[in-house]
């Protein structure tokens, strides 16, 4: 008889066969990277599956409630059943629902009129942009699915035809829901009766038989709440790439506690049903904090997500929300694994200084308490709060050359770095009024495009009044503006002051003409300017004015709401724009050449400093936190040493809580090896199983774009 | 007051507690043949050269005062004997290649790079280290500096190989609350020939220093085929059971790191540099301090040895 199988055993299998799905996705789209963004999951389908959509646009696309709602229960309703007989919990998905069949838009709501703004300042708009916002687990846990469904009936019948669209659509998609978790659970009976090793029988058989309770009831024990998550989260993800995983140890906290009380579940198991979750979608998590009354909010479920990220070995995005009374324990822990996995995670989340951040944009302590890392680099309310976070985006770099150019041709007498900061901040006011009308523009419109079916049903507002989130049925609007470029433009600005004017090494003159000329045959001139003391150095001019950067984009963010009233929220955060913002801006002055990448986040460009040291890093960082509520990331490279030797872990501990003593948000760590990333780089193929933090998120190197590795490689290895 | 200082290490976790700014002051009383900071020996001005960052724009051969610069036979050729680091062409030089160590250094701004990590040395029980070289060959200069961070409430450490008047050392006792002293070799011959010097006003300032009561931190360095002899270990142990304020006992495992840094000086790396001891070895030479009963700091890397 084999050995039976334990839950490392069926951890490890669940591993592999994710790198078996892996390399089937990277075989499928292209070596060259198949997707510059989180690993999410997707297994690639049956060569027979066929999806097609009904269309209504000229270009056989689909847009709208009642197509969106009519295709997606289609997809769900045909959708291959997925069983991992090793796994606890059922489900997989393996069709991005709107990549191929959306419009970006409808062209009949023109935006014409903010084109050429956008393109001059090179802003991301966010019109079009979907999902980026938090639900509200704890209401889907507590009704069910027959209890939401029983809410879509109890609103339909209350309003008029008018919104029968949105309501048989978010009926569709629930519909839809429900049949994909039958068909599962049917599925799981009958590969339960076939399974020869007990275990494995045992666990189909339990699957079968949470699933089957989940259709319609709430979730009763530890397994169908994490199943339930399961099955949501990938009909979200599925939908529209949603990645609102949330503040999980506060959803499940009260399920594993009713399971061991009744000895129903032991933490071993319910390790495993996490690691099991962590693989149906690595969405983004959030793990302790401070509760209501501001005690430490960490528990079991804390520990466990650490605990089987650990085991699992895959990419996650779970983030540890830390603060003066944290448990230090799971400190210690998630440092340790963090070394010893290289893997990434967690992220850390500044709890004050979110908080303080946050109520000053009005709000109680207690509601920024509440306010989770859902994101990247970013935080929201669950189920309440519409942002946009992440998708609304402004280049300082195409600002900042504006500004420049424009200098130029009208230059005073006395032309300074002075003079131009005052051109730049005028430009840069414009720029985020053109941001502001285009999100008034998309909140008017969003919902006739692309409607939030699925997460919705998750937010208190739009089931109640029969309106899309997108289109104001939630309580707040707190609309993202993130500004990126921070570095390059405060060295530039550094590099002008020190060396570009009367009694300086270049005239005005000279230095506009290395810029049209990208620096061609002028390497020395090139490192004149690159010479100068960066942000990150520590008291220079450059430092200085990447604060002033900050201050300055703060207040014109805050200064006033959108034209339609939405408040704005800045922060500073390019995702992984570094490479598009920075291809379509020119030369620059800090002697970076046309095309190069701007700065990541709020991080000075590497290089910044003789010896670029995880403090320098920091001082930097937290000097330029635009402090309402939005994060300024610092992105921070370890050398794998630094956690094994002794007293280690306690000094990256210590490294952290300084970081967010100081006023720093988050924080993101990679722990690599130079020598193995440039090994990887070369021959990606050949490290398959390397995970790299690649900016809020962590992916398979090997299935990044040869772009997207090098920014990795450029941040660890060297500078300009 | 001016020190002559050739580099601040910020993020310093390899010289004392918890996370540091270590201060290396440039000049030594010994010349160790396995050391790997070069530009730490002489106390003078020097030019340290990277060629392979040289985009050859000429201005060297243009500006220096020695012709210290010159082309002989189509290659670049610098005359360290010549130069007399007056830094004219390092002033010139944007890419790298030349770069000037051991400028004159103030103790405010010495203090000043010091304050711009202070939040982080308060969470992780760290502070400031003044290095070298030797830097009680400058004990007035690390007086001051140390005396200031003591005003700041920021713990000091000193890390000496102990070959000066032991005046230096009382010069800084009042603001050092840790010394990190270098034990190389217990026999006196070898001593000498590693390290130019014989170590016998080392172990007699090492036992004086012992009385004045500060908590000292023994480092040793493993050099195979230099005192790598496990009789040697026993020796130094047996030597530092006598004392009273050993805090521990920190083996440094020899690393090849350093190598490029002396070409960098116009020194051969040939002869200088050793095999890396392997991990068995370490375990053996941290067991036999702590079978002495001392206790033994354990690094699976270090910057210094």
């Amino acid at each position: 008889m084999s050995k039976r199988l334990t839950y490392q055993d069926r951890m490890d299998a669940i591993n592999k066969l994710k790198g078996i799905h892996t390399l089937e996705k990277q075989k499928r789209d292209g070596t060259d990277g198949y997707w510059d963004m989180d690993d999410k999951g997707l297994i690639t389908p049956p060569a027979d599956f066929i999806f097609e959509p009904e269309t209504n646009t000229p270009e056989g696309r689909f847009m709208g409630n009642y197509l969106c709602g009519k295709n997606y229960r289609k997809l769900l309703d045909t959708h291959p059943i997925y069983i991992d007989p090793m796994s606890s919990l059922a489900g997989g998905w393996m069709h991005s629902f709107f990549d191929i069949k959306r419009p970006l838009w409808d062209p009949q709501f023109d935006y014409s009129h903010l084109h050429e703004r956008q393109k001059r300042y090179d802003i991301v708009s966010g019109i079009g942009g979907m999902q980026h916002f938090n639900i509200d687990f704890d209401m889907g846990l507590e009704l069910g699915f027959g209890g939401l469904l029983k809410k879509i009936d109890k609103y339909q019948e209350i309003h008029d035809e008018s919104k029968s669209d949105f309501y048989n659509a978010e009926r569709d998609v629930f519909l839809g829901i429900q049949n994909w978790i039958q068909r599962h659970a049917d599925a799981a009976y009958e590969m339960a009766a076939k399974e020869d090793r007990p275990e494995i029988k045992e666990s189909l058989l339990k699957m079968a038989i949470a699933n089957e309770n989940i259709v319609s009831k709430p979730p009763e024990t530890f397994l169908e709440a994490v199943q339930w998550i399961a099955w949501f989260l990938m009909a979200a993800v599925m939908y529209n790439y949603s990645g609102a995983g949330g503040a999980i140890d506060d959803y499940l906290y009260p399920y594993y506690l009713k399971d061991k009380k009744l000895g129903r579940i032991d933490d071993e198991e319910a390790i495993f049903h996490i690691a099991c979750l962590l693989v149906k979608d690595n969405q983004y998590y959030q793990i302790c904090g401070t509760d209501l009354d501001g005690n430490d909010r960490t528990n079991d479920i804390s520990f466990f997500m650490i605990e089987a990220a650990h085991r699992i070995k895959i990419p996650t995005s779970i983030c540890l929300r830390t603060h003066k009374n944290i448990n230090p324990e799971i400190m210690k822990l998630s440092v340790k694994y963090l070394f010893e996995d290289q893997l990434g995670t967690p992220a850390y989340l500044g709890d004050e200084s979110m908080n303080e951040g946050f109520m000053k944009n009005g709000y109680s302590l207690e509601m920024a308490r509440m306010r989770t890392k859902t994101g990247c680099h970013w935080c929201a309310l669950p189920g309440t709060e519409y942002t946009l976070n992440d998708i609304v985006k402004v280049n300082f770099l195409a600002v900042f050359d504006v500004a420049l150019k424009e200098y130029y041709e009208n230059l005073p007498q006395n032309p300074s770095a002075e003079g131009l900061y005052e051109n730049y901040s005028k430009h840069l006011e414009i720029a985020i009024a053109t941001i502001a009308e285009g999100i008034d523009f998309h909140i008017e419109h969003m919902h006739k495009v692309f409607p939030e079916l699925v997460l919705n049903l998750l937010c208190h507002g739009p089931i109640e009044k029969g309106i899309d989130i997108s289109h104001g049925s939630v309580e707040h609007y707190n609309m993202c503006v993130d500004g990126a470029g921070i570095a390059t433009v405060a060295d530039s600005l550094g590099a002008i002051d020190a060396m570009v004017g009367d009694g300086k090494e270049f005239s005005w003159n000279e230095m506009m003409k290395l810029l049209e000329t990208d620096y061609e045959g002028a390497e020395r001139e090139r490192l004149m300017l690159h010479s100068v003391a960066k942000y990150g150095s520590g008291g220079s001019k450059s430092d200085e004015y990447a604060v002033r950067l900050s201050e300055t984009f703060s207040s014109l963010v805050k200064a006033k709401p959108t034209p339609n009233g939405r408040n704005l929220m800045p922060g500073l955060f390019s995702w992984a724009n570094t490479i598009p913002m920075g291809k379509v801006v020119g030369a620059s002055p800090d002697g970076r050449k046309a095309g190069r990448p701007i700065n990541h986040g709020a991080n000075p460009h590497p290089g910044f400093s003789k010896a670029d040291t995880p403090t320098g890093l920091a001082n930097a960082v937290a000097s330029v936190q635009c402090g309402y509520g939005n994060t300024a990331p610092l992105q921070l490279e370890f050398d794998p040493h630094f956690g094994i030797d002794e007293g280690g872990v306690g000094l990256v501990s210590s490294f952290i809580s300084t970081f967010m003593d100081m006023g720093g948000t988050l924080l993101n760590i990679n722990i690599i090896n130079k020598e193995k990333i440039l090994a990887a780089h070369k021959d990606p193929a050949k490290y398959p199983n390397l995970i790299v933090r690649v900016t809020g998120f962590s992916a398979y190197f090997a299935s990044l774009s040869t772009d997207f590795r090098q920014l990795v490689v450029d941040r660890i290895v060297e500078g300009l | 007051m001016n020190g002559v200082v050739f580099d601040i290490q910020k993020f310093s976790i390899y010289d004392g507690p918890g996370i540091r700014t270590t201060v290396f002051l440039k000049g030594c009383s010994l010349s160790c043949s396995w050391c790997h900071n070069p530009e730490s020996i002489s106390k003078k001005r020097q030019v340290q050269t990277h060629f392979i960052k040289c985009i050859g724009c000429g201005r060297c051969f243009d500006v220096c005062p020695q012709n210290a610069h010159t082309i002989v036979d189509g290659k670049r050729v610098y005359d360290r004997s010549v130069c007399i680091g007056c830094g004219t062409c390092t002033d010139e030089c944007y890419s790298g290649a030349l770069i000037i160590t051991g400028n004159k250094t103030t103790v405010d701004e010495v203090f000043e790079e010091i304050m711009r990590d202070k939040a982080f040395y308060k969470n992780s029980n760290g502070g400031v280290t003044i290095s070298g070289g030797e830097p009680l060959l400058q004990s007035k200069f690390t007086a001051s500096v140390l005396r200031k961070c003591k005003e700041d409430e920021i713990h000091t450490a000193v890390d000496t190989a102990g070959n000066v008047a032991y005046t230096s050392f009382e010069e800084v006792i009042p603001y050092t609350d840790l010394f990190l002293y270098d034990l190389k070799i217990m026999d006196p011959i070898a001593h000498k020939k590693h390290t130019g010097a014989d170590n016998k006003r080392i172990l007699s300032n090492l036992k004086k220093l012992d009385k004045e009561g500060i908590p000292i931190l023994i480092r040793v360095p493993v050099i195979p085929s230099v005192n790598d002899n496990i009789e040697n270990f026993y020796m130094t142990a047996d030597f530092l059971l006598k004392l009273d304020n050993i805090q521990a006992v920190e083996p440094l495992a020899y690393h090849s790191l350093g190598a490029g840094k002396l070409e960098s000086m116009g020194k051969d790396a040939k002869g200088t540099t050793f095999d890396v001891p392997t991990k068995e070895y370490m375990a053996e030479v941290y067991d036999i301090f702590s079978q002495k009963g001392l206790p033994v700091i354990r690094k699976a890397n270090t910057k210094k040895a």
